[in-house]
């Protein structure tokens, strides 16, 4: 009996070593492709949700399929197991307006490409449609089968040179241990140069995907229905959801990120034109401004992210893209206002055991010869006495930009709690006057 | 008309004097200031060369992370993005408001069931004007606390080079407003209340954390929205709880929205208005009997 309690026992415990595995679930999910106002960003919808969040008038990409759905605790979200299955759904998507059920509009995939073009910075995206969208993508291979057929010409090119350069070399030893002339040989090597290396496509930051299908909406702000039919036109069971498609509530702001000089992997946002920027005045400062979109918080959050929270009383800033060519217009109290402008800057490791780094000018010449700078920013030196420095952003035009006036306040501890505890006795200090007056003319308090 | 208001203007300065010569007040004015200090000194103390962090001060930390599980990173971002004040208003406002509000309901009680209030009522003075000297006492009080508020708030942005902003100069008015809808809730549980002040006090407090969890539902984090009857009934009690129009203002003015805010200040007033009227209605009909 003892033995069996024991082995029973032991059993129990082992349970412990195995790892926890999550529960796997099938479910049919929309995978959704949503544009956020910078660039795409992939979610999806599992069969508990029961609404997607798009941004109105712009095209977003939603696929169906089948795939293994869990929780994964140290997350705190849902993940979809697509390795072990991943069975795309093949039917058309029915669309419907709130209340009007009846007048129903039926989407099918269609084939689509996603691309952002070089431009000043970095919001140039592209969709392309049907055959464009073939017609796009061949033209990237194009230009990528163009580069690996320049690559290759240039690693042969490339290999004659060397194979010409070590054989005038040699000969050139052979010359010099003979005692002939060797200056013909050595002319011909000087006049020898390199092939050029060819350069990738520098036409896209993000190149084209490759094509695929997918149902395209682009929708009006409102509230839609939409549910997934299969290819015999029956309902898929359990695909109805909601289609919260919303639009930007406020445009006209400037955002800034702000750049620590000696944290650097820390930089912090600046969203409102009422807001402060606190810091305690060790290290300069790296700003950068950009165009935002404001956006209802839970809307936002769940078109990123379809099982996240939000408020659906606030809103928040969502940062888009730099503002192109702009200037800075820096003011200290009682100073004339000065106009800093983009450079290029340079993150160095500080030296010593120390962790830390220390953002520098970029010299392309010097120590950062054959390097491309860390970040191009806009600098704010805050010295030893700087209290205050007021901010703005201007265009190119020189125009001052709504609602990009901030103020950085350096606060230092100064022990002004003592003062302050001090004052917020005065009350009592009041009581104490009011009871002795009162004393004093009516004998008691 | 005349006899009340005079009435009503002798019995607030008796009541003004009762409560300036009591200590109540001063303690209340005290622990919030002393609050106000604490968490303005711990607000500079949380600044790196990065900015304000929560993440530097464990007050700081467990505040921080109360906002953003509760209201999000948003609200609580907003709430401090002018600094500390606005925060600090809020937690500097509430003993005076909770004392003025509690001790007002209780007194009033208290004075229905030991018959005071019905003696006054045999002279000069009836029951519109006793409930209305505790009103217009709170509002005095209230106003009184604001502008010390605005002074000690004005001294310590200036001793540590903060700024008291936008945010915090609407979020006073629309305090003040609130306060003022607190009282007139305060004065018509008292009216409403049977005999015990205790029990006019419990319905009081119980009224008060009815509104707050009304407000924290609807203003919370969520994952969506539903539309169920019980979402829809709390949509339409919503509108009698303060709570809600401090929801609202601050929405308007975190959007910089003035129309909306002084929309929202209009409807508190009205509401406020409302309930002093139904009280008035209610003492009139019921006597000022305990």
């Amino acid at each position: 009996m003892k033995r069996v309690l024991v082995a029973a026992l032991a059993l129990l415990t082992t349970a412990s070593l195995f790892a926890d595995v999550p529960v796997r679930r099938e479910e049919f999910i929309y995978s959704i492709l949503a544009y956020n106002g910078r660039d795409y960003s992939g979610t999806f919808c599992r069969e508990e949700s029961d609404t997607i969040y798009l941004i109105a008038d712009v095209d977003n990409f939603i696929t169906t399929r089948k795939t293994f759905v869990y929780f994964w605790p140290i997350t705190g979200d849902y993940k979809t197991d697509t390795s072990s299955l991943n069975e795309p759904q093949e039917g058309s998507l029915e669309l419907f307006s709130r209340g009007q059920e009846t007048q129903t509009e039926s989407l099918s995939p269609m084939k689509y490409t996603y691309y952002n073009v070089r431009g000043e910075y970095e919001l140039n995206w592209k969709v392309a449609k049907g055959e464009e969208a073939g017609q796009v993508w061949e033209h990237y291979s194009a230009l990528v089968d163009a580069y690996w057929e320049s690559l290759a010409a240039y690693q042969q090119e490339k290999m004659i040179y060397e194979m010409l350069l070590s054989e005038l070399t040699k000969k050139i030893g052979e010359l010099r241990q003979a005692g002939q002339d060797m200056s013909a040989v050595v002319e011909k090597l000087k006049s020898l140069e390199p092939p050029p290396e060819p350069k990738q496509p520098s036409e896209y930051i993000v190149p084209p995907v490759p094509v695929q299908q997918a149902f395209i909406i682009n929708l009006p702000e409102g509230e839609y229905r939409i549910r997934f039919l299969n290819p015999d036109g029956s309902v898929m069971e359990g695909t109805e959801k909601k289609l919260v498609t919303f639009a930007r509530k406020r445009s006209e702001g400037i955002a800034f990120e702000v750049i620590p000089g000696d944290r650097w992997t820390r930089p912090v946002e600046s969203n409102t034109a009422s807001s402060v920027l606190y810091v305690d005045g060790s290290s300069d400062l790296y700003l950068r401004p950009f165009f935002q979109l404001e956006f209802n918080d839970l809307f936002y959050e769940k078109m990123r992210k379809n099982d996240s929270l939000g408020n659906p009383n606030l809103y928040k800033w969502a940062r888009i893209q730099q503002v192109p060519g702009a200037g800075i217009e820096l003011t200290l109290p009682g100073r004339q206002a000065t106009l800093v402008r983009e450079e290029p800057f340079y993150v160095e490791q500080t030296q010593g055991s120390a962790l830390g780094y220390q953002i520098v000018p970029f010299d392309p010449q010097g120590s950062h010869m054959g390097r491309e700078p860390s970040l191009r920013a806009f600098h704010v030196p805050l010295e030893a006495d700087t209290r205050s420095v007021s901010v703005r952003a201007r265009d190119r035009q020189g125009t001052v930009l709504e609602g990009s006036s901030r103020q950085i306040r350096v606060v230092r501890d100064n022990r002004s709690g003592i003062l302050l505890t001090l004052l917020a006795l005065l009350p009592l200090a009041v009581l104490l006057l009011v009871r002795l007056k009162r004393k004093r003319v009516y004998g008691a308090p | 008309m005349n006899h009340r208001s005079h009435a009503t203007r002798v019995l607030t300065l008796r009541r003004l004097q009762e409560t300036l010569l009591s200590p109540g007040f001063y303690v209340a004015q005290v622990v919030g200031l002393f609050a106000g200090v604490y968490l303005i000194t711990r607000f500079a103390a949380s600044v790196d060369s990065s900015g304000f962090n929560f993440a530097l001060d464990p007050v700081y930390d467990l505040i921080g992370r109360s906002l953003q599980g509760t209201f999000g990173q948003a609200f609580a971002a907003k709430l401090f993005s002018e600094g500390p004040f606005l925060f600090v208003l809020y937690m500097s406002f509430l003993p005076v408001l909770v004392y003025l509000a509690l001790s007002s309901v209780f007194r009033f009680g208290l004075e229905k069931k030991a018959g005071a209030v019905e003696l006054i009522t045999y002279g000069p003075a009836d029951g519109t004007a006793c409930l209305l000297s505790y009103f217009v006492k709170d509002f005095l009080l209230t106003l009184t606390h604001l502008a010390v508020l605005i002074v000690f708030f004005a001294v310590a942005a200036a001793l540590n080079n903060l700024v008291l902003g936008p945010l915090f100069f609407y979020s006073l008015g629309l305090l003040f407003f609130i306060a003022l809808a607190v009282y007139a809730y305060g004065m018509l549980t008292t009216v409403l209340a049977p005999g015990n002040p205790a029990s006019a006090l419990a319905v009081f407090i119980g009224l008060l954390v009815f509104f707050l969890i009304l407000m924290l539902g609807s203003f919370t984090v969520v994952s969506g929205y539903v539309r169920s009857l019980a979402a829809t009934l709390a949509w339409i009690v919503q509108w009698f709880s303060p709570a809600y129009y401090w929801s609202l203002g601050f929405r308007a003015m975190e959007t910089g929205n003035l129309p909306f805010f002084l929309l929202t200040v209009l409807l508190l007033s009205i509401l406020t208005a409302a309930i002093l009227t139904a009280s008035h209605l209610i003492i009139k009909t019921r006597g000022v009997k305990a």
